[in-house]
């Protein structure tokens, strides 16, 4: 296998793809997060609280492998956390939620909407501006943050909520329009450092809502989300976790720019995505990106390129889901590799 | 109304999960001198396993369940005081729990329930379970299985742990080790060696079923 050197910077590269001029290879964004908190021996619970350790965490990974987008994450409870919710921080793993602030109605008056500065938020904004200091003029930067769902899910506790889609929807909603208003003030903030916000929604998942409910509870307030980023004339991916086969054409009518995907047949998403966004996906970082070797990695992600081969606008190689720590950082460099060794467009120099 | 019509009437009420419409159905088999073991696996059982298969096939999800279980319990309530245990074959026991390290539960909650409903005697440990006391629990119950269950990749090594523990002390032959999770796979389960993996909680039931032979 060749591997070549990058002639572009990772922003030159995702540039030339936005404004449709010809790359110096294809799109590899894993999502590779609190795990570089070990290249500068670190933990995670100082990466989650100090925006500091983030940066420079962030910083040697993006020295290490050239990937083509930094993904700023700490856990799926931090917009929750910022309403209201009390996490429980160890050292070595992401924060949780273990006991549901919301445990009846009364308990409304408990949470609140979040403001910019409200929870752990300022973290990321103090990372946001070492980084865009420091490596912003050679990648882009995004920070994801769980979504609407996602987070409504957390104040309830995940069986709670999903109860009440039947039992009290109107208790849903009360949460879910909190939320979506939460991660709109977040999305502000993201969006004025220039950095693009990534909407998660690990719990709105294929494997734990029908679509219809998906329709009821999920789409509309992402797309509040989708809307307000296009206004802000940031871009914005959705990534949901586990099953999406039955949802990824309405995860794309939400109008996000990137469909970000796990376990789902890319074939049925090229299908269903017919073009209207990128799609990005989807190594899986629990099986072979976690047990290698490193031939098995070069196989699936050469697998991944064939079947979107010609896709467009474009078909972004990366993870199935964040890396977790145990991921050997030689399986993330394979993926590397095959970017930078496989599916090369035509490049002359100086177009 | 006879009993079949009433048996199927509480099934389907169980599958449409209107909770209260089951209870009192199930008092009206009461009322009607039914055995509270018929009801429990003509009505209640037979409902849950409709309600399986439709989770399995992708009709139903989480909430469904969540709901059709709240309404299998709730039949369950009015009837399980009248049931003569004598009438039962012997259950299949399963411990089950989610590994130390990990506070997912919802897939280890989906296994309870229909296994559960299914007629397993599931000792459910919870969530964070230390790896000891899986066997601990397994040893004092005289279980046929031990469930595992995790959804990061930081904890499945875990199930390792559990099994080669097992190895240790000579116990491995007595239990069916079944292991799921967001990212367990067939793989894994031949890497560590465990007996069964299932990827979600119906065919779970399904396979241990099979496995211990009263498919």
């Amino acid at each position: 296998m060749l591997i070549r050197e990058d002639i572009l910077t990772p922003k030159e590269r995702v540039l030339a793809l936005l404004t449709g001029k010809p790359l110096d290879r294809i799109i590899c964004m894993p999502i590779v997060t609190t795990n570089t908190a070990q290249l500068i021996g670190k933990t995670v619970k100082e990466f989650q609280l100090d925006g500091k350790v983030m940066a420079e965490a962030h910083i040697a990974g993006f020295k290490k492998f050239g990937y083509d987008l930094i993904y700023l994450f700490t856990n799926c409870s931090y917009v929750a956390e910022a309403m209201g919710a009390e996490l429980d921080y160890s050292e070595n793993e992401p924060a949780g939620c273990d006991v549901p602030i919301i445990n009846s109605r009364e308990d409304l008056s408990k949470i609140k909407v979040a403001e910019k500065n409200d929870g752990q938020f300022p973290v990321y904004y103090e990372a946001l501006e070492i980084l865009n200091k420091e490596v912003g003029d050679q990648v882009f930067i995004s920070v994801c943050f769980s979504g609407p769902v996602s987070t409504a899910a957390t104040l309830r506790g995940v069986e709670a909520f999903a109860r009440d889609t039947y039992a009290d929807p109107e208790l849903c909603h009360i949460l879910l329009r909190m939320a979506t208003d939460s991660c709109k003030n977040l999305i502000r903030e993201i969006a004025s450092y220039g950095a693009m916000p990534i909407i998660l929604e690990p719990i709105a998942s294929g494997s734990l809502f029908s679509p219809k409910m998906f329709d009821k509870i999920a789409f509309p307030y992402i797309k509040e989300l989708v809307d307000l980023a296009h206004e802000l004339k940031a871009l914005i991916p959705l990534h949901i976790c586990g099953k999406t086969h039955k949802i990824v054409d309405k995860m794309t009518d939400t109008g996000a720019d990137v469909i970000s995907l796990d376990k789902c047949d890319l074939a049925i998403a090229r299908e269903k995505v017919a073009g209207r966004a990128l799609i990005l996906g989807n190594i899986d970082p629990a099986n072979e990106l976690l047990f290698g070797p490193v031939e098995e990695i070069h196989r699936v992600c050469m697998e991944a390129l064939d079947t979107m081969k010609g896709y467009t606008p474009a078909f972004v190689l990366s993870t199935g889901c964040e890396t977790a720590n145990k991921v050997p950082f030689e399986h993330i460099q394979a993926m590397l590799d095959v970017a930078r060794s496989h599916g090369l467009y035509e490049y002359k120099e100086g177009e | 109304m006879n009993k079949e019509t009433l048996f199927r009437e509480i099934s389907h009420a169980l599958v449409e999960f209107e909770v209260e419409k089951v209870a009192e159905l199930a008092e009206e088999a009461l009322k009607q001198n039914i055995p509270a073991y018929e009801t429990i696996t003509e009505g209640l059982v037979v409902g849950m396993q409709e309600v399986s298969r439709l989770y399995e096939e992708e009709e139903y999800f989480l909430p469904e369940v969540l709901m059709c279980s709240d309404a299998f319990n709730a039949g369950l309530d009015v009837v399980n005081p009248h049931l003569d245990r004598s009438s039962l074959e012997t259950p299949i026991k399963m411990v089950i729990g989610v590994i130390e390290g990990d506070t997912h539960d919802i897939g280890k909650n989906l296994v309870r329930i229909l296994s559960g409903a299914s007629g397993f005697e599931v000792y459910d440990l919870g969530r964070d379970v230390p790896l000891d006391r899986f066997i601990e629990k397994a040893e004092e119950v005289e279980s046929d299985m031990i469930c595992m269950s995790t959804l990061m990749t930081t904890t499945m090594d875990g199930m390792k742990t559990v099994i080669d523990r097992l190895k240790e002390r000579n116990i491995r032959d007595k239990y069916k080790v079944i292991i799921g999770g967001g990212p367990i796979s067939q793989t894994f389960c031949d890497k560590i060696g465990a007996d069964l993996y299932a990827n979600d909680a119906s065919s779970a039931v399904r396979k241990v079923k099979e496995l211990m032979g009263r498919a």
